[in-house]
Protein backbone atom coordinates (compact mmCIF):
# COMPACT_ATOMS: atom_id res chain seq x y z
CA UNK A 1 0.00 0.00 0.00
CA UNK A 2 2.45 2.12 1.04
CA UNK A 3 4.70 1.49 -1.61
CA UNK A 4 2.19 2.40 -4.33
CA UNK A 5 0.74 5.47 -2.64
CA UNK A 6 4.49 6.72 -2.54
CA UNK A 7 5.12 5.57 -6.30
CA UNK A 8 1.61 7.50 -7.65
CA UNK A 9 2.33 10.50 -5.34
CA UNK A 10 6.39 10.46 -6.69
CA UNK A 11 5.04 10.58 -10.16
CA UNK A 12 3.16 13.67 -9.16
CA UNK A 13 6.25 15.18 -7.72
CA UNK A 14 7.67 17.27 -10.44
CA UNK A 15 4.11 19.12 -10.55
CA UNK A 16 1.60 19.73 -7.89
CA UNK A 17 3.11 17.39 -4.47
CA UNK A 18 2.45 18.62 -1.50
CA UNK A 19 1.78 16.20 1.69
CA UNK A 20 -1.69 17.27 1.70
CA UNK A 21 -1.64 14.87 -1.36
CA UNK A 22 -0.36 12.02 0.47
CA UNK A 23 -2.66 12.54 3.01
CA UNK A 24 -5.78 11.87 0.91
CA UNK A 25 -4.29 9.27 -1.07
CA UNK A 26 -3.78 7.30 2.30
CA UNK A 27 -7.03 8.09 3.66
CA UNK A 28 -8.75 6.97 0.45
CA UNK A 29 -6.81 4.07 0.41
CA UNK A 30 -7.64 3.25 3.60
CA UNK A 31 -11.07 4.08 3.16
CA UNK A 32 -11.19 2.05 0.39
CA UNK A 33 -10.53 -0.96 2.00
CA UNK A 34 -12.89 -0.81 4.71
CA UNK A 35 -15.34 -0.56 1.92
CA UNK A 36 -14.60 -3.52 0.13
CA UNK A 37 -12.22 -5.83 1.72
CA UNK A 38 -11.41 -7.58 -1.37
CA UNK A 39 -10.32 -3.73 -2.48
CA UNK A 40 -6.79 -4.03 -3.68
CA UNK A 41 -5.34 -1.14 -2.62
CA UNK A 42 -2.25 -1.29 -4.67
CA UNK A 43 -4.25 -2.19 -7.79
CA UNK A 44 -6.31 0.22 -7.02
CA UNK A 45 -3.59 2.53 -6.72
CA UNK A 46 -2.11 1.71 -9.69
CA UNK A 47 -5.41 2.02 -11.49
CA UNK A 48 -7.65 4.88 -11.63
CA UNK A 49 -5.99 7.46 -9.45
CA UNK A 50 -2.20 6.48 -10.63
CA UNK A 51 -4.03 7.07 -13.95
CA UNK A 52 -5.47 10.03 -13.46
CA UNK A 53 -2.28 11.20 -11.78
CA UNK A 54 -0.35 9.33 -14.69
CA UNK A 55 -1.98 11.52 -16.77
CA UNK A 56 -0.05 14.65 -16.88
CA UNK A 57 -0.43 17.01 -14.58
CA UNK A 58 -1.61 20.08 -15.97
CA UNK A 59 -4.37 17.65 -17.90
CA UNK A 60 -5.81 16.93 -14.20
CA UNK A 61 -5.32 20.10 -12.96
CA UNK A 62 -7.20 21.30 -15.98
CA UNK A 63 -9.78 18.79 -15.51
CA UNK A 64 -10.35 19.77 -11.99
CA UNK A 65 -9.88 23.55 -12.82
CA UNK A 66 -12.08 24.01 -15.95
CA UNK A 67 -15.62 24.20 -14.05
CA UNK A 68 -14.39 27.93 -12.34
CA UNK A 69 -11.69 29.50 -15.02
CA UNK A 70 -12.58 32.60 -14.41
CA UNK A 71 -11.44 32.40 -10.59
CA UNK A 72 -6.85 32.94 -10.61
CA UNK A 73 -6.15 29.92 -8.60
CA UNK A 74 -3.29 30.60 -6.16
CA UNK A 75 -1.05 28.03 -5.90
CA UNK A 76 -1.74 26.75 -1.82
CA UNK A 77 -5.15 27.31 -3.05
CA UNK A 78 -5.31 25.19 -5.76
CA UNK A 79 -3.50 22.36 -4.57
CA UNK A 80 -5.62 21.71 -1.51
CA UNK A 81 -8.84 21.89 -3.94
CA UNK A 82 -7.07 19.48 -5.83
CA UNK A 83 -6.59 17.30 -3.37
CA UNK A 84 -9.68 17.07 -2.56
CA UNK A 85 -11.41 17.05 -5.65
CA UNK A 86 -9.08 14.23 -6.37
CA UNK A 87 -9.93 12.58 -3.43
CA UNK A 88 -13.93 12.74 -4.10
CA UNK A 89 -13.59 12.42 -7.86
CA UNK A 90 -12.16 9.26 -7.05
CA UNK A 91 -15.07 7.94 -4.80
CA UNK A 92 -17.43 9.41 -7.14
CA UNK A 93 -15.76 7.55 -10.45
CA UNK A 94 -15.87 4.48 -8.95
CA UNK A 95 -19.99 4.45 -7.78
CA UNK A 96 -19.98 4.12 -11.88
CA UNK A 97 -20.96 6.45 -14.39
CA UNK A 98 -24.69 5.51 -14.25
CA UNK A 99 -24.38 6.73 -10.59
CA UNK A 100 -23.77 9.93 -11.66
CA UNK A 101 -27.10 11.23 -12.15
CA UNK A 102 -27.65 10.97 -8.58
CA UNK A 103 -25.47 13.56 -7.35
CA UNK A 104 -27.19 16.95 -8.59
CA UNK A 105 -29.70 15.50 -6.93
CA UNK A 106 -28.69 14.03 -3.89
CA UNK A 107 -25.45 16.28 -3.16
CA UNK A 108 -25.16 19.36 -1.15
CA UNK A 109 -23.16 22.13 -2.43
CA UNK A 110 -20.07 20.67 -1.07
CA UNK A 111 -19.37 18.49 -3.92
CA UNK A 112 -20.62 21.81 -6.73
CA UNK A 113 -18.03 21.01 -9.47
CA UNK A 114 -18.62 16.79 -8.98
CA UNK A 115 -21.05 16.51 -11.92
CA UNK A 116 -19.28 18.41 -14.70
CA UNK A 117 -16.10 16.17 -13.14
CA UNK A 118 -17.13 13.56 -13.52
CA UNK A 119 -18.65 13.89 -17.49
CA UNK A 120 -15.19 15.15 -18.21
CA UNK A 121 -13.66 12.17 -16.40
CA UNK A 122 -16.39 10.19 -17.66
CA UNK A 123 -14.46 11.62 -21.12
CA UNK A 124 -11.56 9.71 -20.45
CA UNK A 125 -11.21 5.91 -20.97
CA UNK A 126 -9.26 5.46 -18.45
CA UNK A 127 -11.99 5.71 -15.64
CA UNK A 128 -14.46 4.07 -17.41
CA UNK A 129 -12.52 0.93 -17.05
CA UNK A 130 -12.69 1.32 -13.45
CA UNK A 131 -16.18 1.18 -12.55
CA UNK A 132 -16.36 -2.46 -11.87
CA UNK A 133 -14.99 -2.49 -8.54
CA UNK A 134 -17.28 -1.63 -6.02
CA UNK A 135 -19.42 0.12 -7.97
CA UNK A 136 -22.24 -1.91 -6.54
CA UNK A 137 -20.78 -1.65 -2.69
CA UNK A 138 -21.86 1.13 -0.91
CA UNK A 139 -24.00 2.93 -2.70
CA UNK A 140 -25.78 4.66 0.31
CA UNK A 141 -22.45 4.49 2.19
CA UNK A 142 -21.02 7.08 -0.50
CA UNK A 143 -23.22 9.88 0.24
CA UNK A 144 -21.63 9.87 3.82
CA UNK A 145 -18.15 9.10 2.53
CA UNK A 146 -18.56 12.24 0.17
CA UNK A 147 -19.52 13.78 3.69
CA UNK A 148 -16.60 12.89 5.72
CA UNK A 149 -14.16 14.51 3.71
CA UNK A 150 -15.77 18.02 3.68
CA UNK A 151 -15.44 17.72 7.33
CA UNK A 152 -11.73 16.62 7.41
CA UNK A 153 -10.46 19.18 4.90
CA UNK A 154 -12.61 21.87 6.21
CA UNK A 155 -11.05 24.83 6.95
CA UNK A 156 -8.96 24.85 4.06
CA UNK A 157 -11.18 23.43 1.61
CA UNK A 158 -14.17 24.07 2.10
CA UNK A 159 -14.43 28.21 1.32
CA UNK A 160 -12.39 27.57 -1.63
CA UNK A 161 -14.43 25.22 -3.44
CA UNK A 162 -17.33 26.94 -2.41
CA UNK A 163 -16.59 30.30 -3.74
CA UNK A 164 -14.65 28.93 -6.58
CA UNK A 165 -17.66 27.11 -8.63
CA UNK A 166 -20.32 29.63 -7.90
CA UNK A 167 -21.04 30.14 -11.59
CA UNK A 168 -20.96 26.47 -12.16
CA UNK A 169 -23.04 25.60 -9.40
CA UNK A 170 -25.60 27.63 -10.62
CA UNK A 171 -25.32 26.22 -14.06
CA UNK A 172 -25.71 23.16 -12.49
CA UNK A 173 -28.80 24.56 -10.47
CA UNK A 174 -29.92 25.78 -13.82
CA UNK A 175 -29.24 21.87 -15.23
CA UNK A 176 -30.60 20.48 -12.18
CA UNK A 177 -34.11 22.35 -12.38
CA UNK A 178 -33.85 22.07 -16.18
CA UNK A 179 -34.10 18.70 -15.54
CA UNK A 180 -36.54 18.75 -13.42
CA UNK A 181 -38.85 21.00 -15.46
CA UNK A 182 -38.28 18.35 -18.40
CA UNK A 183 -39.23 15.60 -15.63
CA UNK A 184 -42.30 17.23 -15.07
CA UNK A 185 -43.40 17.84 -18.27
CA UNK A 186 -42.71 14.04 -19.35
CA UNK A 187 -44.97 12.89 -16.19
CA UNK A 188 -48.60 15.25 -15.43
CA UNK A 189 -47.58 16.98 -11.88
CA UNK A 190 -50.33 18.23 -10.84
CA UNK A 191 -49.73 17.57 -7.42
CA UNK A 192 -46.47 19.49 -7.70
CA UNK A 193 -47.83 22.67 -8.98
CA UNK A 194 -49.01 23.69 -5.42
CA UNK A 195 -45.64 22.87 -3.57
CA UNK A 196 -43.17 23.65 -6.65
CA UNK A 197 -44.76 26.89 -7.97
CA UNK A 198 -43.70 29.51 -5.24
CA UNK A 199 -40.07 27.17 -5.23
CA UNK A 200 -40.47 27.48 -9.37
CA UNK A 201 -41.23 31.54 -8.51
CA UNK A 202 -38.04 31.66 -6.70
CA UNK A 203 -36.06 29.93 -9.09
CA UNK A 204 -37.29 32.19 -12.28
CA UNK A 205 -36.19 34.87 -10.51
CA UNK A 206 -33.11 33.54 -9.11
CA UNK A 207 -31.81 31.92 -12.23
CA UNK A 208 -30.43 34.28 -15.22
CA UNK A 209 -29.35 32.39 -17.56
CA UNK A 210 -30.97 31.38 -20.58
CA UNK A 211 -32.97 28.21 -20.44
CA UNK A 212 -35.16 26.59 -23.02
CA UNK A 213 -38.66 27.45 -23.09
CA UNK A 214 -40.59 24.17 -22.59
CA UNK A 215 -44.31 24.85 -23.27
CA UNK A 216 -45.24 24.12 -19.40
CA UNK A 217 -43.66 26.86 -17.31
CA UNK A 218 -41.16 25.36 -14.95
CA UNK A 219 -43.18 24.38 -11.74
CA UNK A 220 -46.73 24.51 -13.02
CA UNK A 221 -48.93 22.05 -14.11
CA UNK A 222 -48.70 20.61 -17.53
CA UNK A 223 -52.61 19.92 -17.98
CA UNK A 224 -53.95 20.89 -21.02
CA UNK A 225 -56.82 22.74 -19.17
CA UNK A 226 -54.78 24.59 -16.77
CA UNK A 227 -52.37 25.62 -20.18
CA UNK A 228 -55.59 26.95 -21.69
CA UNK A 229 -57.03 28.30 -18.52
CA UNK A 230 -53.60 30.14 -18.12
CA UNK A 231 -53.42 31.47 -21.89
CA UNK A 232 -57.08 33.09 -21.28
CA UNK A 233 -56.16 34.42 -17.68
CA UNK A 234 -53.37 36.51 -19.91
CA UNK A 235 -55.62 37.38 -22.44
CA UNK A 236 -57.91 38.81 -19.74
CA UNK A 237 -55.05 40.23 -18.16
CA UNK A 238 -53.88 41.69 -21.34
CA UNK A 239 -57.40 43.28 -22.30
CA UNK A 240 -57.71 44.41 -18.60
CA UNK A 241 -54.61 46.50 -18.61
CA UNK A 242 -55.36 48.23 -22.28
CA UNK A 243 -58.54 49.10 -20.34
CA UNK A 244 -57.00 50.72 -17.79
CA UNK A 245 -54.87 52.51 -20.05
CA UNK A 246 -57.98 54.09 -21.84
CA UNK A 247 -59.88 54.83 -18.35
CA UNK A 248 -58.12 58.02 -17.38
CA UNK A 249 -56.88 57.52 -13.64
CA UNK A 250 -57.86 54.22 -13.68
CA UNK A 251 -53.59 52.97 -13.89
CA UNK A 252 -52.97 53.40 -10.34
CA UNK A 253 -56.01 51.69 -9.12
CA UNK A 254 -55.05 48.09 -8.08
CA UNK A 255 -57.84 45.01 -8.00
CA UNK A 256 -60.02 43.80 -10.29
CA UNK A 257 -62.98 44.96 -8.68
CA UNK A 258 -62.16 48.37 -8.48
CA UNK A 259 -60.65 48.48 -11.88
CA UNK A 260 -64.05 47.30 -12.98
CA UNK A 261 -66.15 49.73 -11.00
CA UNK A 262 -64.31 52.59 -12.50
CA UNK A 263 -64.66 51.53 -16.19
CA UNK A 264 -68.57 51.32 -15.47
CA UNK A 265 -68.30 54.61 -13.95
CA UNK A 266 -66.21 56.03 -17.12
CA UNK A 267 -68.83 54.11 -19.37
CA UNK A 268 -71.44 55.78 -17.94
CA UNK A 269 -70.54 59.42 -17.89
CA UNK A 270 -69.80 59.22 -21.62
CA UNK A 271 -73.23 57.94 -22.02
CA UNK A 272 -74.59 60.97 -20.61
CA UNK A 273 -72.25 63.32 -21.50
CA UNK A 274 -73.57 62.13 -25.70
CA UNK A 275 -77.20 62.96 -23.91
CA UNK A 276 -76.45 66.04 -22.16
CA UNK A 277 -74.85 67.37 -25.57
CA UNK A 278 -77.33 65.84 -27.84
CA UNK A 279 -79.67 68.13 -25.70
CA UNK A 280 -77.81 71.22 -26.46
CA UNK A 281 -77.96 70.83 -29.68
CA UNK A 282 -80.85 69.69 -29.84
CA UNK A 283 -81.70 73.50 -28.92
CA UNK A 284 -79.32 74.38 -31.45
CA UNK A 285 -79.78 74.93 -34.76
CA UNK A 286 -76.39 74.66 -36.01
CA UNK A 287 -75.83 77.29 -38.41
CA UNK A 288 -72.28 75.49 -38.67
CA UNK A 289 -69.68 77.81 -40.39
CA UNK A 290 -67.52 76.48 -42.89
CA UNK A 291 -64.48 77.60 -40.89
CA UNK A 292 -65.95 75.86 -37.91
CA UNK A 293 -66.86 72.86 -39.67
CA UNK A 294 -63.35 72.83 -41.09
CA UNK A 295 -62.26 73.00 -37.49
CA UNK A 296 -64.18 70.15 -36.39
CA UNK A 297 -63.30 67.67 -39.46
CA UNK A 298 -60.24 68.53 -39.22
CA UNK A 299 -59.63 67.65 -35.63
CA UNK A 300 -61.85 64.55 -35.84
CA UNK A 301 -60.09 62.75 -39.18
CA UNK A 302 -57.94 65.95 -41.22
CA UNK A 303 -57.64 64.03 -44.80
CA UNK A 304 -60.11 61.18 -44.78
CA UNK A 305 -62.47 64.32 -44.99
CA UNK A 306 -62.04 65.06 -48.11
CA UNK A 307 -62.86 61.25 -49.54
CA UNK A 308 -67.11 61.64 -50.03
CA UNK A 309 -68.65 58.31 -50.94
CA UNK A 310 -68.82 58.28 -54.70
CA UNK A 311 -70.28 54.64 -55.11
CA UNK A 312 -73.92 54.86 -56.64
CA UNK A 313 -75.06 53.15 -53.45
CA UNK A 314 -76.91 54.78 -51.28
CA UNK A 315 -77.80 53.84 -47.70
CA UNK A 316 -80.70 55.88 -47.21
CA UNK A 317 -82.59 55.91 -50.68
CA UNK A 318 -85.57 57.16 -48.95
CA UNK A 319 -84.01 60.76 -47.43
CA UNK A 320 -82.30 61.20 -50.87
CA UNK A 321 -85.69 61.20 -52.49
CA UNK A 322 -87.02 63.19 -49.60
CA UNK A 323 -84.18 65.42 -49.55
CA UNK A 324 -84.34 65.87 -53.54
CA UNK A 325 -88.08 66.49 -53.54
CA UNK A 326 -87.38 69.03 -51.16
CA UNK A 327 -85.02 71.13 -53.13
CA UNK A 328 -85.49 74.28 -54.72
CA UNK A 329 -84.43 74.56 -57.90
CA UNK A 330 -81.68 77.14 -57.79
CA UNK A 331 -79.63 75.10 -55.12
CA UNK A 332 -79.63 72.05 -57.01
CA UNK A 333 -77.35 72.46 -60.05
CA UNK A 334 -76.15 69.22 -59.97
CA UNK A 335 -78.60 66.72 -59.52
CA UNK A 336 -76.43 63.54 -60.43
CA UNK A 337 -73.17 64.09 -58.69
CA UNK A 338 -75.39 65.10 -55.16
CA UNK A 339 -76.10 61.40 -55.94
CA UNK A 340 -72.52 60.49 -56.43
CA UNK A 341 -71.73 62.06 -53.30
CA UNK A 342 -72.97 60.06 -50.98
CA UNK A 343 -71.97 59.31 -47.77
CA UNK A 344 -70.84 56.08 -47.67
CA UNK A 345 -67.08 56.93 -48.60
CA UNK A 346 -66.89 53.80 -50.36
CA UNK A 347 -64.72 55.41 -53.09
CA UNK A 348 -62.47 58.66 -52.06
CA UNK A 349 -60.47 58.74 -55.06
CA UNK A 350 -62.91 59.03 -57.37
CA UNK A 351 -64.76 61.58 -55.39
CA UNK A 352 -61.35 64.33 -55.59
CA UNK A 353 -62.23 64.53 -59.07
CA UNK A 354 -66.03 65.43 -58.53
CA UNK A 355 -64.99 67.79 -56.14
CA UNK A 356 -62.38 69.90 -58.48
CA UNK A 357 -65.42 69.90 -60.97
CA UNK A 358 -67.74 70.87 -58.66
CA UNK A 359 -65.55 73.01 -56.80
CA UNK A 360 -67.95 76.01 -56.02
CA UNK A 361 -71.14 73.71 -55.26
CA UNK A 362 -68.92 72.06 -52.17
CA UNK A 363 -69.65 74.25 -49.59
CA UNK A 364 -73.28 74.68 -50.29
CA UNK A 365 -73.98 71.00 -50.77
CA UNK A 366 -72.31 70.88 -47.14
CA UNK A 367 -74.06 74.01 -45.58
CA UNK A 368 -77.91 73.78 -47.18
CA UNK A 369 -80.20 71.60 -45.66
CA UNK A 370 -81.70 70.82 -48.30
CA UNK A 371 -78.80 68.44 -49.47
CA UNK A 372 -77.05 65.68 -47.49
CA UNK A 373 -73.87 66.69 -46.35
CA UNK A 374 -71.32 65.31 -48.04
CA UNK A 375 -68.13 66.60 -46.53
CA UNK A 376 -65.69 69.58 -47.28
CA UNK A 377 -63.50 71.52 -49.34
CA UNK A 378 -60.50 73.32 -48.11
CA UNK A 379 -60.35 75.23 -50.91
CA UNK A 380 -61.88 79.28 -49.91
CA UNK A 381 -64.82 79.36 -52.45
CA UNK A 382 -67.22 79.81 -49.57
CA UNK A 383 -67.83 83.93 -50.59
CA UNK A 384 -69.55 82.61 -53.81
CA UNK A 385 -72.50 80.49 -51.72
CA UNK A 386 -72.21 82.72 -48.36
CA UNK A 387 -75.49 84.31 -50.33
CA UNK A 388 -76.81 81.71 -51.11
CA UNK A 389 -76.46 80.00 -47.82
CA UNK A 390 -77.93 82.55 -45.77
CA UNK A 391 -81.35 82.31 -48.24
CA UNK A 392 -81.01 78.46 -47.61
CA UNK A 393 -81.14 78.86 -43.54
CA UNK B 1 -65.80 59.07 -41.05
CA UNK B 2 -67.82 59.60 -37.47
CA UNK B 3 -68.27 63.49 -38.47
CA UNK B 4 -69.36 63.09 -41.65
CA UNK B 5 -72.18 60.59 -40.87
CA UNK B 6 -72.80 62.73 -37.30
CA UNK B 7 -73.22 66.08 -39.37
CA UNK B 8 -75.45 64.49 -42.13
CA UNK B 9 -77.83 63.18 -39.42
CA UNK B 10 -77.53 66.20 -37.13
CA UNK B 11 -78.38 68.30 -39.99
CA UNK B 12 -81.23 66.25 -40.98
CA UNK B 13 -82.90 65.93 -37.67
CA UNK B 14 -83.13 69.70 -37.76
CA UNK B 15 -84.96 69.94 -41.12
CA UNK B 16 -87.24 67.24 -40.60
CA UNK B 17 -88.38 68.33 -36.79
CA UNK B 18 -88.65 72.12 -37.12
CA UNK B 19 -91.59 72.29 -35.11
CA UNK B 20 -91.36 68.96 -32.42
CA UNK B 21 -90.02 70.42 -28.87
CA UNK B 22 -86.38 69.95 -27.90
CA UNK B 23 -86.66 66.62 -25.73
CA UNK B 24 -88.26 64.95 -28.79
CA UNK B 25 -85.07 66.32 -30.94
CA UNK B 26 -82.32 65.31 -28.25
CA UNK B 27 -83.61 62.32 -28.22
CA UNK B 28 -83.13 61.62 -32.04
CA UNK B 29 -80.16 63.70 -31.88
CA UNK B 30 -78.85 61.06 -29.61
CA UNK B 31 -80.14 57.99 -31.67
CA UNK B 32 -78.38 59.90 -34.43
CA UNK B 33 -75.53 59.91 -32.38
CA UNK B 34 -75.22 56.10 -31.70
CA UNK B 35 -76.17 55.29 -34.87
CA UNK B 36 -73.28 57.62 -36.65
CA UNK B 37 -70.70 55.65 -33.88
CA UNK B 38 -72.09 52.20 -34.58
CA UNK B 39 -71.97 52.70 -38.77
CA UNK B 40 -68.43 54.13 -38.26
CA UNK B 41 -67.30 50.96 -36.18
CA UNK B 42 -68.63 48.87 -38.91
CA UNK B 43 -70.22 45.17 -38.56
CA UNK B 44 -66.70 44.07 -37.21
CA UNK B 45 -67.82 44.50 -33.87
CA UNK B 46 -69.79 43.43 -31.32
CA UNK B 47 -71.49 46.12 -30.23
CA UNK B 48 -71.79 48.14 -32.93
CA UNK B 49 -74.07 44.74 -34.41
CA UNK B 50 -75.74 45.08 -31.57
CA UNK B 51 -76.44 48.44 -32.07
CA UNK B 52 -77.52 48.18 -35.54
CA UNK B 53 -79.78 45.71 -35.20
CA UNK B 54 -81.42 47.63 -32.31
CA UNK B 55 -82.15 50.36 -34.89
CA UNK B 56 -82.75 48.17 -37.96
CA UNK B 57 -85.68 46.19 -36.00
CA UNK B 58 -86.95 48.62 -33.56
CA UNK B 59 -87.49 51.20 -35.44
CA UNK B 60 -91.02 51.16 -35.32
CA UNK B 61 -90.36 50.76 -31.60
CA UNK B 62 -88.22 53.91 -30.71
CA UNK B 63 -89.54 54.40 -27.26
CA UNK B 64 -87.89 51.21 -26.55
CA UNK B 65 -84.60 51.32 -28.14
CA UNK B 66 -84.48 54.37 -26.60
CA UNK B 67 -85.04 53.35 -22.95
CA UNK B 68 -82.41 50.16 -23.81
CA UNK B 69 -80.01 52.46 -24.84
CA UNK B 70 -79.29 54.87 -22.17
CA UNK B 71 -76.90 54.62 -19.45
CA UNK B 72 -80.30 55.26 -16.78
CA UNK B 73 -80.11 51.65 -15.25
CA UNK B 74 -79.08 51.76 -11.68
CA UNK B 75 -76.40 49.76 -11.04
CA UNK B 76 -76.29 47.20 -8.65
CA UNK B 77 -73.66 45.90 -6.16
CA UNK B 78 -71.92 42.97 -8.69
CA UNK B 79 -71.95 40.48 -5.41
CA UNK B 80 -73.96 37.88 -6.79
CA UNK B 81 -72.70 36.75 -9.99
CA UNK B 82 -69.72 37.77 -12.07
CA UNK B 83 -68.20 41.23 -11.38
CA UNK B 84 -68.73 42.58 -14.87
CA UNK B 85 -72.43 42.50 -14.91
CA UNK B 86 -72.34 46.11 -14.72
CA UNK B 87 -70.55 46.72 -18.21
CA UNK B 88 -72.59 43.83 -19.45
CA UNK B 89 -75.60 45.96 -19.19
CA UNK B 90 -73.69 49.28 -20.08
CA UNK B 91 -72.10 47.81 -23.53
CA UNK B 92 -74.48 47.21 -25.99
CA UNK B 93 -74.78 43.37 -26.89
CA UNK B 94 -72.70 42.58 -23.66
CA UNK B 95 -74.80 39.93 -22.43
CA UNK B 96 -74.17 37.23 -25.16
CA UNK B 97 -70.34 37.78 -24.72
CA UNK B 98 -68.04 36.05 -22.50
CA UNK B 99 -65.78 37.91 -19.93
CA UNK B 100 -62.47 38.50 -22.49
CA UNK B 101 -64.70 39.80 -25.96
CA UNK B 102 -66.56 41.52 -23.31
CA UNK B 103 -63.33 43.43 -22.18
CA UNK B 104 -62.33 44.03 -25.75
CA UNK B 105 -65.84 45.16 -26.72
CA UNK B 106 -65.57 47.76 -24.04
CA UNK B 107 -62.43 49.15 -24.99
CA UNK B 108 -63.77 49.41 -28.68
CA UNK B 109 -67.04 50.94 -27.52
CA UNK B 110 -64.60 53.60 -24.77
CA UNK B 111 -63.03 54.88 -27.36
CA UNK B 112 -66.16 55.55 -30.38
CA UNK B 113 -68.09 57.17 -27.20
CA UNK B 114 -64.90 59.57 -26.45
CA UNK B 115 -64.53 60.04 -30.52
CA UNK B 116 -68.15 60.97 -30.53
CA UNK B 117 -68.27 62.94 -27.44
CA UNK B 118 -65.40 65.21 -28.89
CA UNK B 119 -67.13 65.60 -32.23
CA UNK B 120 -70.18 66.40 -30.26
CA UNK B 121 -69.01 68.97 -27.94
CA UNK B 122 -66.34 70.72 -30.90
CA UNK B 123 -70.01 70.73 -32.60
CA UNK B 124 -71.30 73.16 -29.79
CA UNK B 125 -67.90 75.01 -28.89
CA UNK B 126 -67.92 76.06 -32.94
CA UNK B 127 -71.49 76.86 -33.23
CA UNK B 128 -70.90 79.41 -30.26
CA UNK B 129 -72.63 81.03 -27.27
CA UNK B 130 -74.70 82.59 -29.97
CA UNK B 131 -76.33 79.57 -30.79
CA UNK B 132 -79.44 80.43 -28.61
Amino acid sequence: MEPGGSSGVGSVNSGTYTPEIAESLRFEEEIQSLIDPSFDASSAAGGSFTALLGLPANQAVELLHHPGPGEPPASAASSSPIAGDLWRLRLVEQHAVTDTLRLPFGCSSTFPSDAALVERAARFSVFATDDSPASSSGGGLSPELKAEPPDSHSPPTLPVPAEKPRRPSKRKECEKSKAKAVAKKSKSAEENTSAAKPAAEENTSGDKLPYVHVRARRGQATDSHSLAERARREKINARMKLLQELVPGCSKITGTALVLDEIINHVQSLQRQVEFLSMKLAAVNPRIDFSGLDHILSAECGPLAMGSGCGGGASDPATWASETAASTGGIRRMPPPQQIWHLDLVHPQQSSTVWENNGAAHPHFLLSPATSLVGYDPASSVPLNSNQLKTEL
Amino acid sequence: MLAFRFLRALTLVHRTTPNSSNAARSRRIQRAAFASMAYSAGPRRAWSRALLCRFHFHRARRRCAGRSRTAGVPRRPSTTGSPADGLRRLVPGGTEMDYCSLLEETADYIRCLSKQVKLMQSIVDSVGPGGR
